[in-house]
């Protein structure tokens, strides 16, 4: 029986982006069969509640029930608080919840690793949290989960900058998908997050518009390198794709 | 009992009014209680009863009702809320601690725009009605609101119905509710309505 | 029937499971559940039991007798809130202590008042006083009073009915809500407010409160009208008595006033400001 990391690590790839004022989950959809109605297919982007936003690579099924318990937990808060949860509390308790099922006998592990993200309540600092199966949960500026989470992981620590912009946050997140995402646009799935707002799932046609623009600039750029590059010195290709994971998983 | 508890529906909205007095014995703890929760975009409840059972209860239905919001990506219409509740009522009323909660419900349907009333009381009884009161209320408002009240009134006619009630409420009810909290239900969502309620009613 | 009923009516993941609901919520639960477990006399209606054994007013020779009878207030100000109460506790019409502290410091920003059974509210506060701290270090700030006064609403409303008699207010200043004052009673009632007073004596003391309570009084007014609100209280109310405890909260935390012996605060306010001159001082006549 696979781990619960070996089916976290192979799941679509999902990354998050923290920029100065909102908070951008991107998503790799699963590539889909041809009768597959893409339009009501689940996303593996799911509100926890109003202000909290989780992506998941992994398991569907598991993630299913994690998130539902998530859900609970959060009107929970609210009625006993008074208050939303903070995206602390929240990935504390899914870390909480992940780390028991890797306890109890005759339990088996959630086989997903999470990002939350979102914005604690009176607060605009955008808040980006990791959980694994194992129960340990940590905090990042950018970070990517799922399959060739690694080359993303690799490529927002080269391009991260501090105090994004929106337009910004979210170009950075497509363009670090695209780096392990085959089939552009219609393949990609994002999500932002801003104070106070609730949130937003960029349409097709904007994500589209945001692929094409990246395209273009990276071929810019390659016809850049050609024209100035002094005979002799090829340098490896920038585009450094993962290998094809076993296709189908899901 | 002493609470007041009033809603109308119209044409294209329905209003919630309750009285803003918290009282416990004798005394008066509260003059601007808000005896009304919103369980989702366009579904208001207002509730009476039992000390302690009412909020409890009323937090309860709407934690429920916004959990299932964030689970479904959908909101429950009124009368599904309606029916939940009174299912709710029905379970606790056979249990060990009944909640002791009178409710109104109103709302306006998030596809058909059609607006909705409905009345519950603790023993699960539910109703869907044009108008409701709950408490001493009824004794005074339904027989005002039986003779002026059409099914296609406007919001402003609703607001002066409303008045209507409120005034005679004054004159006659012998304790002082410290006014009403109104709010209106339309299919752009739930607002709090300005409401005279210093406006003083002499008795004949 | 039922069961096969059953069986479809419940979602369909949790179909088949091998797992009870208490594993579920044990597996769930990070976090234990608030509320304790107490043993129970071993009656068959053990509140209709502790009412029969505690009850003095339809009979007064029960064998317990509860100390109740209390005048408390708290109220909301533009420099925060002042706490006041009395210092009387009786047992019937036995006066148990004078010397008794009915403002209860939660921690170092929130205070708890005490009304009703005495032992009721030292105890669920001082409990209360537990959840805040630990609310505390597992969220890494402070509670907020509304989250505080509602885990002890909830509370006393699981004992709804039980023979729990308290009236208390929770008083605090957090940066988030600024002065927030919460009344929590026994029924399960939980209210925000800007004024409140409880028990016994709470309609005397409401009576010169009301009268001259604005929102841009002074401190030092405001310390003194809650002072003068207890003093009418242990005046006309049999039950309240002994000392005034007066309390400034603040949001750098709360500070004491003095516990201070009502009868020379009495005859001071009565013969510098002639006030309560339906007591006569004049002793030769």
């Amino acid at each position: 029986m696979a781990s619960g990391y070996d089916r976290a690590l192979s799941g679509t790839c999902a990354v998050g982006v923290k920029g100065s004022d909102v908070v951008v989950l991107g998503c790799e959809k699963r590539s889909a069969m041809k009768l597959q109605d893409t339009r009501i297919t689940p996303s593996k982007i799911g509100l926890i509640d109003t202000h909290v936003c989780l992506a998941f690579a992994g398991l569907n099924a598991d993630a299913r029930i994690l998130v539902d318990k998530a859900r609970l937990e959060a009107q929970s808060h609210r009625l006993n608080l008074e208050d939303p949860v903070t995206i602390e509390y929240i990935t504390k308790y899914v870390a909480g919840v992940q780390q028991r099922y890797t306890q109890s006998g005759g339990v088996r592990p959630f086989g997903i690793s999470t990002l939350i993200v979102g914005f604690d309540k009176g607060n605009d600092q955008p808040r980006l949290y990791q959980t694994e199966p194992s129960g340990i949960y940590s905090a990042w500026k950018a970070n990517a989960i799922g399959r060739s989470s690694k080359t993303v992981r690799e490529f927002l620590e080269r391009n991260y900058k501090e105090d994004m912009d929106r337009e910004a946050t979210v170009r950075l997140a497509i363009k670090s998908l695209l780096e392990v995402v085959q089939t552009g646009a219609k393949n990609i799935e994002i999500a932002i997050m801003a104070p106070g707002k609730p949130v937003e799932m960029l349409p097709v046609e904007d994500i589209e518009s945001y692929v094409k623009n990246i395209e273009q600039e990276k071929q810019e750029e390659a016809a850049k390198k050609k024209t100035g590059r002094t005979p002799g010195t090829g340098s490896a290709a920038i585009l450094t794709r993962s290998a094809q994971d076993e296709p189908g998983d899901h | 009992m002493p609470e007041v508890l009033l809603g109308i529906t119209g044409k294209d909205f329905t209003l919630i009014a309750a009285s803003k007095a918290a009282m416990r014995g004798a005394t008066i703890l509260k003059a601007a209680d808000d005896k009304t929760r919103q369980l989702n975009k366009h579904t208001l409840m207002a509730f009476s009863g039992e000390a302690g059972d009412t909020v409890q209860f009323a937090e309860y239905i709407q934690a429920n009702a916004q959990l299932y919001s964030m689970r479904n990506e959908t909101d429950l219409s009124p009368s599904a809320l309606a029916h939940f509740v009174r299912g709710e009522l029905a379970s606790s009323l056979r249990s060990r601690k009944p909640y002791n909660v009178n409710l109104l419900l109103g709302g306006v349907d998030p596809i058909t725009h059609q607006p909705s009333l409905y009345w519950l009381d603790y023993l699960a009884s539910l109703a869907p009605v044009p108008y409701a009161a709950h408490g001493y209320a009824q004794y005074y408002c339904l027989s005002l609101l039986d003779k002026h009240h059409q099914p296609d009134i406007t919001l402003e006619r609703g607001m002066e119905l409303l008045t209507l009630c409120a005034d005679e409420l004054k004159r006659r009810l012998p304790i002082d509710f410290k006014g009403l909290i109104v709010k209106a239900v339309t299919k752009d969502g739930i607002k709090e309505m300005p409401f005279d309620n210093d406006k003083v009613v002499k008795g004949t | 029937m039922d069961t096969l009923v059953a069986r479809y009516s419940r979602p369909t993941y949790q179909q088949n499971e091998v797992f009870s609901e208490q594993d579920q919520q044990d597996f769930t639960d990070v976090v234990p559940p608030l509320s304790l477990k107490f043993a129970m006399p071993p009656v068959a209606h053990p509140s209709a039991w502790l009412r029969a054994a505690t009850d003095d007013r339809s009979n007064p020779s029960c064998p317990i007798k509860i100390a109740h009878g209390t005048t408390t207030l708290a109220f909301r100000f533009q420099g925060g809130i002042i706490v006041a109460t009395d210092s009387r506790a009786t047992a019937g019409n036995w006066i148990a202590s004078q010397t008794v502290k009915k403002v209860i410091e939660i921690n170092s920003d929130l205070l708890g008042t005490m009304a009703g059974g005495a032992a009721d509210c030292q105890y669920w506060l001082a409990w209360l006083g537990m959840q805040c701290r630990l609310h505390e270090l597992r969220h890494k700030r402070r509670i907020s009073v509304a989250a505080a006064s509602k885990i002890l609403a909830n509370l006393v409303y699981q004992y709804k009915g039980m023979g729990l008699s308290m009236g208390t207010m929770c008083a605090g200043v957090t940066k988030e809500e600024g002065p927030a004052l919460y009344y929590i009673d026994s029924d399960g009632t939980r209210l925000a407010g800007d004024l409140f007073c409880v028990g016994s004596g709470q309609t005397f003391a409401y009576g010169v409160l009301d009268a001259e309570y604005r929102w841009d009084l002074t401190t030092e007014e405001a310390l003194e009208l809650g002072s003068r609100s207890i003093l009418a209280a242990t005046h006309r109310d049999a039950y309240s008595g002994g000392f005034i405890n007066l309390y400034h909260v603040k949001e750098s935390g709360w500070e004491k006033h003095g516990f201070t012996d009502t009868n020379p605060v009495f005859w001071k306010t009565k013969l510098e400001k002639g006030e309560f001159s339906n007591v006569t001082s004049n002793f030769a006549e």
